[in-house]
């Protein structure tokens, strides 16, 4: 098992007064599962997101990564976790603009202490698994919203991670580059990455194999495909 | 990539921001620089100065070399200090304002130095007066005379020829005669101002000039010890002669205390304005450039950037700037130390030899660490933004936005 | 013109002698001095106090004095540091204190003497009359005895360099902000291009915003001008005992800075602004 959530939840002190972005979630991530996160805007889907990769902590419930519990590591630690054991995708791509897409794929690499040789060749290996071997000295500016994506994906999967997260990958890519991001992700998931992915849209949500569906912060029901 | 590369490719994707940043550090690490230069280059220079003749004691009649009342029964004194076992020798200097009349426009108005050494008999002396000569010989025999460079240019003496000055030895309400007196050679006073014409020559030759009639006093006594200078002026204290005998030390200590004091202040407010203003912009360039950058650096957070990492990055950006700007200062620095040394020298009484920016390894020492001392501060609040930043909130602000 | 010499061969009095305190005669035959506050304290005299003053150490032709006041001696920057021990004395007093024996009285001579007009205006005019009919006197007007080449003229220059850089790197400063801080603005710039609102319309604008921040930020360096004025005065005025002003903020130098300030603050943003406006306002939208 990747991650082991259980009745998670997380509140926001607000001026107005407190606000739980997530309820009493129960969830288990194991290896090779697809996942998908839907729900209204406001529902919590991001913030579990974001508490199943370690970049927020819940205000209660136990959550479990490759069996550490989380509320227990340090920072230092919880960035190793996410490191070497999660990818995260954004909506907003999040590329660094000075950097050419090789350089923003060896990002991770060389923070995780990859020697030179090692890197330059996993980097032309991510490079060409999205299909970018020609735009690897192009910088953000000069790709597309779907090129930089996939810049973004080969990112995440750097470090090999066990667990992919993406959020709202497709939110800011017309229909037609959506489904090949959609068809990278699958085959991401289809190589072995654990995935889950928080989205809008209801075709890309069509394509894992378990559907969350939530509300008011909680998992109002879960479909299995 | 590491922490520095990672700054350096954050700067020149702002190249315009970070070359302002960089001149802007430059620009104030210079003044920096010179305010340091100047905190001890008067000292410095004066040092050197008195030292450079080998004459090691001064003496006077009054706190501070040729201020204060003359020497009396000067010749008497001055035998007995050269009779001092500390003592290799004492000469004798008295000063004189002279005019020479020129054919065409108004009388120069000189000085006119007379010296004369006095050491006990059978002690090897080898004392040079307080001049250098740069063309021609010296003055060997009464009646000659040695002249600066700026006096013989405004005369068109040189050499060989004669000058014909009248002396005002007393008041300046005596007219002498006017006395002429055969050059020998132009010379380098160091203690003369930059527009100041000289004329020296043996305490004989002044007394010509002043009539013959003057009384026994110098302005100062040059005194060179046997290598003990503390002991030799403790020696002419104890001597009872009514005179303020000073190492060369306790002199410039004195001018520290009294005239040079304002420019140590200056330097001292200056420095800390400098520094201040320093950090306080770079802070502001640092912190903006931060803020414009949270959802890049929260991303990297996210991706598995630990937290001392984003803090380095930060740290880097800064030590960049400074260190780039820092380094940019030093002969930015040194070409406005010129220029303000030139301003500083017109002063009315200021030794032409005399400079205020003085560069000496501490000044250079203590400029890089103030400089080092800004980037660190100046990265402070930015890095503390980094550090601090909330991940998962910062991302979502950035979607929101 | 000034009594200068006269001034400074009192100082010299009290490095040569001492001045010596006897007890208190109730005699009005001493002639009156006034004594610096500084010498009254460092030698523990007092109003009243009857002293010996020479010209030579070993006090031979001294005489004595009762001090009728003591008075805060006029600060000289240019003895800044040094402690101003002074004697003031009427002049037949000095001269019978300093003439030498053989000397007749009345051939004593002064170095300076100080003229007040009944108009003050007439000074080079005067000068001028004295130096054509006293031959051997040199006339100078207050102004002039300073020379161009005075020291306080020297420092002005000086400290005119020294601002002048500072301005420099504030001008570098302040483009390097206002670019970011315009930066910072480039989408609602963008917008506001794709509305359709000329470029001269968002520069006058632009123009508006960078003067009122950079009058108020003129004002507030003005507050804190005047607020370190009093803190720099108070602290070099007690470290050297003086009643010097060492920081006077003027009318004439709050408006200089003011005038500099505010332009350079204004042109600044309008030149960090143009370059951003002459992109499209599509380039400016797109992230």
């Amino acid at each position: 098992m990747i991650v082991d959530a259980q009745n998670v939840s997380r509140l926001f002190k607000m001026p107005a007064g407190p606000v739980v972005a997530v309820r009493d979630v129960t969830l288990q991530i194991r290896e090779g599962d697809h996942i998908a996160i839907r729900g209204p805007s406001g529902c919590g889907k991001s913030t579990l997101l974001h508490m199943l990769g370690c970049v927020d902590a819940p205000t209660s419930g136990s959550l479990l990564f490759a069996g550490q519990d989380v509320s227990r590591l340090s920072d230092a630690k919880r960035s190793s976790l996410r490191l070497k054991q999660i990818g995260f995708v954004f909506q907003r791509f999040f590329l660094l603009p000075m950097l050419t897409a090789r350089e923003n794929v060896e990002l991770p690499l060389s923070e995780a202490g990859v020697g030179k040789t090692e890197r330059r060749t996993r980097v032309t290996e991510l490079l060409d698994y999205v299909g970018l071997s020609a735009r690897a000295d192009h910088r953000p500016s000069q790709l597309s919203g779907g090129e930089m994506q996939r810049v973004a994906i080969a990112r995440a999967l750097a470090n090999k991670p066990q667990l992919l997260l993406a959020d709202e990958p497709t939110g800011e890519l017309d229909v037609a580059t959506g489904e090949q991001i959609a068809m990278l992700l699958d085959r991401v998931n289809a190589d072995g990455t654990a995935l889950v992915i928080v989205t809008h849209d209801q075709a890309l949500a069509g394509r894992a194999r378990r559907l969350l569906m939530m509300r008011d912060g909680a998992i109002e029901h879960e479909a299995t495909a | 990539m590491n922490a520095v590369g990672f700054a350096w490719r954050s700067l020149v994707r702002q190249p315009a921001r970070a070359a302002l940043g960089v001149l802007g550090v430059a620009a104030v690490g210079a003044l920096l620089f010179d305010m340091l230069m100047l905190s001890n280059g008067l000292v410095l220079s004066m040092r050197d100065l008195l030292d450079r003749y080998g004459w090691d004691i001064r003496v006077a009649g009054g706190d501070l070399p040729l201020q204060g009342p003359r020497i009396r029964n000067a010749s008497k004194t001055a035998d007995t200090i050269a009779s001092l076992p500390s003592v290799r020798a004492a000469l004798l200097l008295r000063i004189a304002d002279a005019r020479i009349d020129r054919p065409s426009g108004p009388p120069l108005t000189t000085q006119l130095v007379g010296v004369e050494v006095r050491s006990a008999p059978g002690r090897a002396t080898r004392t040079s007066p307080p001049w250098t000569i740069v063309k021609g010989r010296d003055v060997n025999n009464a009646g000659e005379v040695v002249i600066n460079t700026p006096l013989s240019s405004a005369s068109h003496v040189a050499p060989g020829s004669t000058l014909t000055l009248r002396a005002l030895c007393v008041a300046e309400r005596e007219a002498l005669p006017p006395t002429t007196l055969r050059v020998t050679g132009v010379a380098e006073f160091p203690f003369s101002g930059v527009d100041e014409y000289v004329v020296g020559g043996t305490l004989a030759t002044l007394k010509t000039a002043c009539g013959g009639n003057v009384e026994d006093e110098v302005d100062l006594l040059l005194v060179t010890s046997n290598g003990d200078a503390d002991g030799a002026a403790a020696a002419i204290r104890a001597a009872g002669l009514g005179v303020n005998a000073m190492t060369n030390d306790e002199v410039v200590g004195r001018f520290q205390q009294a005239g040079f004091s304002y420019f140590r202040q200056i330097s001292s407010v200056l420095t800390a304005v400098t520094v201040s203003f320093a950090v306080l912009l770079i802070t502001v360039l640092l912190t903006v450039s931060v803020n414009q950058r949270l959802g890049e650096i929260a991303a990297l957070r996210a991706l598995g950037f630990s937290r001392s990492r984003v803090v380095k990055d930060v740290l880097s950006e800064s030590v960049l700037i400074v260190g780039t700007g820092g380094l940019l200062s030093l002969p930015l620095g040194w070409l406005l130390a010129a220029g303000l040394d030139d301003i500083l020298k017109a002063m009315p009484g200021v030794p032409a030899e005399l400079h205020f920016f003085v560069l000496e390894r501490e000044a250079l020492a203590i400029h890089v660490s103030l400089l080092v001392l800004t980037a660190l501060l100046a990265a402070a609040y930015p890095m503390r933004i980094v550090s601090r930043l909330p991940i998962a909130a910062t991302l979502r602000d950035e979607v929101i936005g | 013109m000034r009594v200068g010499a006269l001034v400074v061969l009192l100082l010299s009095l009290p490095a040569v002698a001492s001045p010596q305190t006897v007890r208190p005669k109730p005699d009005p035959t001493h002639p009156d001095i006034i004594v610096s506050r500084q010498l009254a304290e460092s030698e523990h005299l007092a109003v009243g106090s009857i002293v010996r003053l020479a010209t030579d150490p070993a006090g031979t032709t001294s005489r004595e004095f009762r001090i009728a006041g003591v008075y805060e001696p006029t600060p000289n920057p240019s003895r800044l540091g040094a402690v101003p021990r002074e004697v003031r004395m009427h002049l037949p007093d000095l001269l019978n204190l300093i003439r030498p024996p053989s000397q007749v009285p009345g051939t004593e001579y002064v170095s300076t003497i100080n003229i007040a007009l009944v108009d003050p205006n007439d000074a080079a005019a005067f000068s001028r009359d004295v130096n054509a009919r006293m031959p051997g006197v040199v006339a100078r007007s207050s102004s002039e005895a300073a020379g161009s080449a005075g020291p306080f003229r020297v420092l002005e220059r000086f400290h005119l360099a020294i601002a002048s850089v500072t301005i420099v790197a504030a001008t570098v400063f302040l483009l390097a902000l206002t670019i970011m801080l315009v930066e910072e603005r480039r989408e609602t710039v963008g917008v506001l291009r794709l509305i359709g609102l000329p470029i001269r319309r968002i520069l006058l604008q632009i123009l508006l915003e960078g003067l009122l921040v950079a009058l108020a930020g003129a004002l507030f360096g003005l507050a804190l001008a005047s607020g370190s004025e009093r803190l720099i005065n108070a602290f070099f005025q007690w470290k050297y005992d003086t009643a010097l002003i060492f920081v006077r903020i003027t009318r004439d130098v709050a408006l200089t800075c003011t005038a500099i300030a505010v332009p350079l603050g204004a042109a600044a943003t309008v030149v960090a602004s143009w370059a951003l406006l002459r992109r499209s306002g599509l380039r400016l939208v797109r992230r």
